[in-house]
């Protein structure tokens, strides 16, 4: 997967928990969280949905990794380069 | 058999998180020992009707578009979609304290502060303050029991205000006596005053159904009837259980909602030492069924709240039960419900278990009592609003030995143990509490707790 691709999985698994998310003003480099209102819970769904799509076991303690758009993009395309 | 995660109990809780957990682990396994679902959010039949148990109103009412708020985080967490839903929010809701004042709120909080500025003005800033403070506390840090009415001493500074303001929380959600944790106030006065109450349209019987369908279709699997004889254990780890025909699943985790001491039970054969000496407190609701709606019943009006006295005492009544204070619900009375021909009214008062435990050994005695508790709480409503006991063509009465009976709560107590279990950890690495014992209450609350723990304990690991 290119970088794009992963971003727009991440967007697709969002849209999936919020099918009201607004992704027209987000900021790749800001917090998912703050800029689309979601909470811990919510951000939960994107590591079990990375999961059950992919087989990706992410530990709890890289979830930092995944706050923003890019960081999902360059923490996950290593993982995900032969998808 | 086997499951990687098996949920004790299909309660509103452990409908929850089974949900939760369907939705990312095959093969999850729930186990419901009555023959419904529901748990103390149940439903019977009678004369060819449906009736619902526990469910007066559902707290924590939001709006759609809400995205934080706990309804639409819940609704979210189960992948469910609000528009299949029909909310009904409650009309308006009153707090009497007979002879002394009234305050009436609804699902804007509004209403509430220009009653406040109206009957207590000399404490409507102090109110404001009040409700700031509530608006920017965070319920769910871990914290030693702080006392909601020295809270409530300090910042209003006006006992018959703190006392009207407890009483709703209290019966909406208190397990302990006279006083709450400042945490679960806060919780319980967002749920309440803050946000609200409603019902779904349908009955109780279509919410579950909806919700049993929903877990199945996930790849869940259910079984009713079907109660776990106990819970095995090699070397602190929980290996499986036996079921009470014999049968044994193994499993990787159990999530247990049938409550702390009752789980502990089940594990061990020997006596269980209780986690707490704080009484566990008991219930005695009455559903009565009017011919036609009497003219002196409120049409406006969907919960009242009452207590007789300046002082409201919340604790283990020495009586069978405590006809000085109660909650009237009349679940006809929320917006956009269809009108029906007969009118139901509940009633719900405080009540010892022990005294209703020792005449249920006399089936005479227990059912005379009953229909005592019946008259004797309708009239505490007359009081309030004018006969209407006339119309009464049918009645049914609850004890915490009924609860008892249908539900897996010792002593029958519906909020549980006085002491709670926040973090859901009960001492084993693979055993977790969720649900009432767990500590968050109300339909929304232990559906939530479900998830929470699924959430924190569970999903993580599988």
């Amino acid at each position: 997967m290119t970088s794009e691709d992963i971003k727009n999985l991440i967007l697709e698994i969002i849209k999936d928990i919020d099918d009201e998310a607004d992704f027209a003003s987000l900021d790749p480099d800001k917090p998912l969280r703050d800029q689309l209102e979601l909470d811990s819970m919510d951000f939960l769904d994107i590591v079990m949905e990375l999961r059950k799509r992919h087989k990706l076991q992410i530990p709890e303690e890289d979830y930092p990794h995944l706050a923003t758009l890019n960081s999902c993009a360059s923490y996950l395309q290593p993982l995900l380069k032969d998808v | 058999m086997r499951t990687p995660l098996l949920v004790i109990g299909g309660g509103l809780s452990g409908l929850a998180a089974a949900i939760r957990a369907a939705r990312f682990i095959p093969d999850v396994l729930l186990v419901e020992k009555h023959s419904r679902l529901g748990g103390l959010n149940s439903y019977f039949y009678r004369n060819n009707t449906l009736y619902e148990t526990g469910l007066h109103a559902i707290t924590n009412y939001a709006e759609a578009g809400d995205k934080q708020a706990p309804l639409n985080r819940l609704l979210r967490q189960l992948k469910l979609r609000r528009k299949d839903f029909s909310f009904c929010q409650q009309m308006k809701s009153e707090v009497i304290f007979h002879h002394f004042e009234s305050l009436t709120f609804s699902n804007d909080v509004d209403v509430l502060n220009s009653e406040v500025r109206k009957k207590f003005p000399r404490a409507a800033v102090r109110f404001q303050k009040m409700l700031h403070i509530i608006k920017h506390f965070n319920p769910f840090l871990p914290s030693p029991f702080r006392s909601a009415r020295n809270f409530l001493a300090e910042t209003l500074q006006a006992p018959l205000l703190a006392e009207m303001m407890l009483c709703p929380l209290m019966f909406y959600g208190s397990s302990r006596e006279n006083d709450m944790d400042l945490s679960q106030f806060v919780i319980m006065f967002r749920a309440i005053f803050l946000e609200g109450m409603f019902r779904p349209q349908g009955t109780i019987k279509d919410l579950l159904d909806l919700l049993a369908a929903h877990y199945l279709e996930l790849g869940g699997s259910l079984r009713k009837s079907c109660a776990v004889k106990r819970i095995l254990v090699r070397q602190n780890n929980v290996i499986g259980v036996e079921l009470d025909d014999g049968e044994i699943v193994e499993c990787d985790y159990i999530l247990s909602t049938v409550g702390h001491e009752e789980t502990l039970k089940l594990i061990s054969s020997t006596r269980v030492s209780p986690s707490t000496n704080l009484a566990r407190l008991g219930f005695v609701e009455t559903m009565y069924q009017l011919r036609q709606s009497s003219p002196n019943l409120p049409e406006d009006k969907t919960i009242i709240f009452f207590n007789d006295g300046e002082m409201f005492s919340y604790k283990n009544p020495a009586d069978f039960a405590d006809f000085k204070s109660g909650v009237f619900c009349f679940p006809a009375n929320f917006q956009d419900l269809p009108r029906k021909n007969i009118t139901e009214v509940r009633s719900t008062h405080l009540a010892n278990y022990e005294k209703w435990k020792y005449l249920s050994a006399t089936p005479d005695l227990y059912s005379r009592q009953k229909l005592d508790t019946s008259l004797r709480s309708a009239q505490m409503l007359e009081n309030l609003v004018g006969s209407f006991a006339t119309n009464i063509v049918y009645e049914n009465t609850f004890t915490p030995v009924t609860i008892e009976r249908y539900t897996a709560k010792i002593n029958g107590a519906i909020y549980g143990s006085p002491e709670k279990v926040k973090d859901g950890n009960i001492g084993y690495p693979n055993l977790f509490l969720a649900g009432t014992d767990q500590g968050f209450l109300g339909i929304i609350g232990s559906m939530l707790s479900g998830v929470s723990i699924v959430n924190q304990h569970i999903l993580p690991k599988l």
